[in-house]
């Protein structure tokens, strides 16, 4: 190879210009083509993106504001944590933050038309809203990814009165740690995560368990347990 | 293999130099590197230990994709194998033997032989071009004494001549006059030497494909009822899309094999209608690179809503899949005029216990305020009778039947064809009636009479072929003491809740898949198939040759299998040289 023929000055020369090209192509050129490519699968990847608040910023979740975070907790998706903060538009054109409601015992709950628990445990939400709103209960119905199209009709069959928040990216489902439709989170009227339900929310069944006949259902448990918890002076909607 | 012309005449300094260079090369690790993975030899062991292991992996039996990762299910599926391989089983296990494709020392293997590959390419591909555009016009003498094809003969041929003789057969011929010689060089397909380069790029092409399916390839399959939506991804995608089913069809013959099969799908991205299509098992819909293949058709499904009418608002809304079958009889009924008044399976969804026998027993309405009660024997011994019985007196029908049966009671005529499998179901969700417990609970539902799924009833749109015998016919037992019969449309109101069968729905099965390997398979193909078609039929030549007013030497380079001395005497005796024809073995 030329590059080794580095036995005279000239060929010296000669030598080096050759290993610069040589680099070139063996290093340079497949690394040029590597970048081509994966700006390519970026582009694919992220083009077409409607997901963008009108600020600009995409939605999805947002950093909480610090003075809303009470001492001694930490921002996390666990029971005693206080719930992530998000942007996200609205079934109605609006767009809201978690933390507009703060000040509120929040039930949220994830989840999508094509999920038949989520479907299942609706009628108990929509009740659930309508009997407890006035007490200052907030419901708040995340959409995971779709569009108003299939969302309008669900929600007015269904009777949803309540706020119905889409996260069409996944962004706030991810910053939730989603494993599974539906999930439910009691967030008391401080931001804090009282409890976590994943699955659906089981109404009373007609069986012949005493218990399951005479007991709360989960959806009340989790309510009652937001709505003991009063608010800390001072808490307001954020943003 | 070929000798190299340029190669002919080196000094011994600069043999000396290759070889201190070479030394030097083998001492830097990185040009090691680069020399072991430009090794013909070596890329000949990759290949050969891939193709031994693959072999491996298509002998043994590999652990199917739904089991691996779960420790319970591994084990399962290991202990099966213990009856063929004994004791060798967890060795073989612990070697990865029984999921091969999926180790990392295969992974790597391959990526190894793209490296090798492709350092080939890279490595030959200046060269090769140079020999292309810069052929060597000119090769020592010596080189006539020592190519593989030759012909020398102690008479001067004339050089026109042999300039003609080399275009007539496709020789781009080049001539320079020397000190009283005459020197051609004669080149023939030049651009062939590229064969070689892109049977190599195949290979590269094909392995790049696997790495490409293994890391990016998606499949999911859906089952999703008419007017229903799915999820493409299973939770939360940055690119997710859904899926609704418009409209299913499918065609059966006589005899109930499926024939045709098609989905009316609209997807959308992110929330967003994109697209509307049709797809069937031979033509998906194709979205961004998804394809969405039908590969199942289901066509007893019922739509049920519950309303609350309190409030207004849906609290149920299910197409239940009626995967279940129950045996119930199949009737005629006709009127004094000839006019059918009941055809199809009758639902016994009741228990009934007389005092003298238990019986499953139904009812149906007929035209004309007619109501008959049919009746089932529940013991094996009598279960082929059929017991019809219309309440009242007077010229009410009262007939026992056996299977194929037709009597004339209470001036009906009425056959029992037999029994025929209806398509059920429990759901233990479905919102109930005060009355019968409230909350949520289960309810057995049965679809006679279907529309949809069989080749009675052929397929498509129900407002177009519809039912052969009239409408589908749902049986909800466990709202009331009595079973609800409901018709496509029809609604009761139990308690408050208001129960609709909605239609008879179609069920298709849709496999979302996404392969971006595809294309770099054909491509992989095309350069797999083009290259070989050039290495071995595409008659690449190459000649020098050295013309003296008494000296004739001519030199040439041919792909191995081509005998290419006799075809160096074939054209010096067309240009003239007194060469016997019966001369023809090789020098």
């Amino acid at each position: 190879m030329s590059d080794t023929a580095n036995t005279g000055d000239g060929i010296a020369t000669r030598g080096s210009r050759m290993n610069a090209r040589s680099f070139i192509r063996r290093v340079v050129y497949p690394v040029a083509v590597i970048v081509a490519i994966a700006g390519v699968i970026w582009w694919i990847e992220n083009r077409n993106n409607d997901s963008v608040a009108p600020s600009g910023s995409e939605y999805g979740a947002r950093q909480i504001d610090p003075k809303l975070v009470p001492d001694g907790l930490e921002v996390g998706t666990e029971e005693g944590q206080v719930a992530p903060d998000f942007e996200l538009e609205s079934l109605d054109g609006g767009e809201s933050w978690l933390t507009d409601f703060r000040g509120h015992p929040v039930v949220l709950n994830f989840w999508a038309t094509w999920c038949q628990p989520c479907r299942q445990e609706m009628p108990q939400l929509v009740n659930a809203y309508d009997r407890y709103k006035a007490d200052g209960l907030v419901v708040i119905g995340l959409n995971l990814q779709e569009g108003k199209d299939l969302i309008t009709p669900f929600a007015t069959d269904y009777g949803i009165g309540y706020p119905v928040l889409i996260d069409r990216d996944g962004d706030t489902s991810d910053e939730y740690h989603l494993l599974g439709l539906p999930t439910t989170y009691f967030i008391d009227a401080n931001g804090v995560i009282q409890s976590v339900y994943r699955g659906p929310l089981q109404d009373k069944q007609q069986d012949t368990n005493v218990q399951g006949a005479i007991g709360e259902t989960d959806l009340q448990q989790g309510i009652d347990k937001i709505m003991a918890v009063p608010a800390a002076s001072g808490a307001s909607g954020g943003s | 293999m070929e000798a190299n012309p340029s190669s002919a005449g080196p000094t011994s300094k600069a043999l000396r130099s290759q070889s201190w260079s070479r030394t030097l090369n083998l001492v830097n690790p990185l040009r090691a590197v680069w020399w072991l993975f430009t090794n013909v030899r070596f890329a000949i062991l990759l290949l050969a230990l891939l193709a031994a292991i693959s072999l491996v992996g298509v002998l043994v039996p590999q652990m199917p994709v739904t089991v691996r990762g779960d420790q319970g299910l591994e084990q399962n599926w290991l202990d099966t194998q213990h009856g063929r391989f004994g004791f060798l089983t967890s060795p073989m296990h612990d070697a990865g033997l029984f999921e091969v494709f999926q180790q990392r020392w295969f992974g790597l293997l391959l990526a190894a032989t793209v490296v090798s590959s492709g350092a080939y390419v890279i490595s030959r591909f200046p060269g090769i071009w140079a020999s292309i555009s810069r052929p060597r016009k000119r090769v020592p003498d010596r080189y006539f004494e020592m190519a593989p094809a030759r012909y020398q003969a102690d008479e001067a041929l004339n050089v026109e001549r042999l300039e003609g003789v080399l275009r007539a057969r496709r020789y781009k011929v080049y001539r320079t006059d020397e000190a009283g010689a005459t020197y051609l060089f004669a080149d023939r397909f030049q651009l062939a030497q590229l064969g070689t380069l892109l049977t190599h790029i195949a290979v590269i092409v094909f392995i790049l494909s696997a790495v490409v399916q293994r890391v990016d390839a998606y499949d999911s399959p859906l089952f999703l009822a008419e007017g229903s939506t799915l999820p493409v991804f299973a939770v939360s995608n940055p690119n997710q899309m859904q899926v609704t089913l418009d409209n299913a069809y499918a065609k059966f013959a006589p005899d109930g094999q499926p024939l045709d099969y098609r989905a009316d799908l609209i997807i959308y991205d992110r929330g967003t209608e994109v697209k509307r299509c049709s797809s069937t098992v031979n033509t998906p819909c194709t979205y961004n690179g998804y394809h969405f293949y039908q590969e199942a058709y289901f066509g007893y499904g019922a739509t049920l809503s519950v309303r609350d009418t309190s409030t207004g608002n849906i609290v149920y809304r299910e197409t239940l899949a009626l995967a279940d079958k129950s045996p119930s009889p199949r009737v005629k009924v006709t009127g004094d005029d000839g006019s059918v008044l009941l055809e199809g399976a009758v639902v016994l969804p009741e228990s009934v216990n007389t005092g003298d026998a238990a019986y499953r027993a139904g009812i149906a309405h007929l035209p004309g305020d007619r109501t008959l009660t049919f009746w089932q024997p529940d013991n094996a011994s009598d279960s082929d009778k059929l017991v019809v019985f219309e309440p009242g007196s007077g010229d009410a029908a009262r007939a026992t039947l056996s299977a194929g049966q037709t009597v004339q009671s209470g001036g009906l005529t009425i056959s029992y064809e037999g029994l025929e499998d209806v398509p059920s179901i429990v759901d233990d969700a479905v919102p109930l009636p005060a009355s019968a417990g409230g909350g949520t609970g289960s309810a057995l539902f049965e679809l006679s009479n279907v529309a949809f799924g069989t080749a009675r009833t052929s397929a498509g749109d129900y407002s177009d072929e519809g039912a052969a015998t009239g409408d589908p016919t749902l049986t909800i037992v466990g709202l009331q003491p009595q079973a609800t019969t409901l018709k496509p449309g029809e609604a009761t109101t139990i308690d408050g809740l208001e129960y609709k069968f909605e239609r008879q729905a179609e069920f298709a099965g849709i496999d979302v898949r996404r392969d971006r390997s595809d294309s770099l398979v054909w491509i992989g193909a095309f350069a797999i198939v083009v290259g070989l078609a050039i290495t071995f039929w595409v008659p690449r030549r190459r000649l020098w040759a050295k013309i003296t007013s008494a000296r004739t030497a001519l030199a040439g380079q041919s792909p191995s299998h081509a005998n290419y001395s006799r075809e160096l005497r074939d054209m010096a005796r067309a240009a003239g040289a007194n060469i016997p024809e019966e001369v023809d073995d090789d020098e």
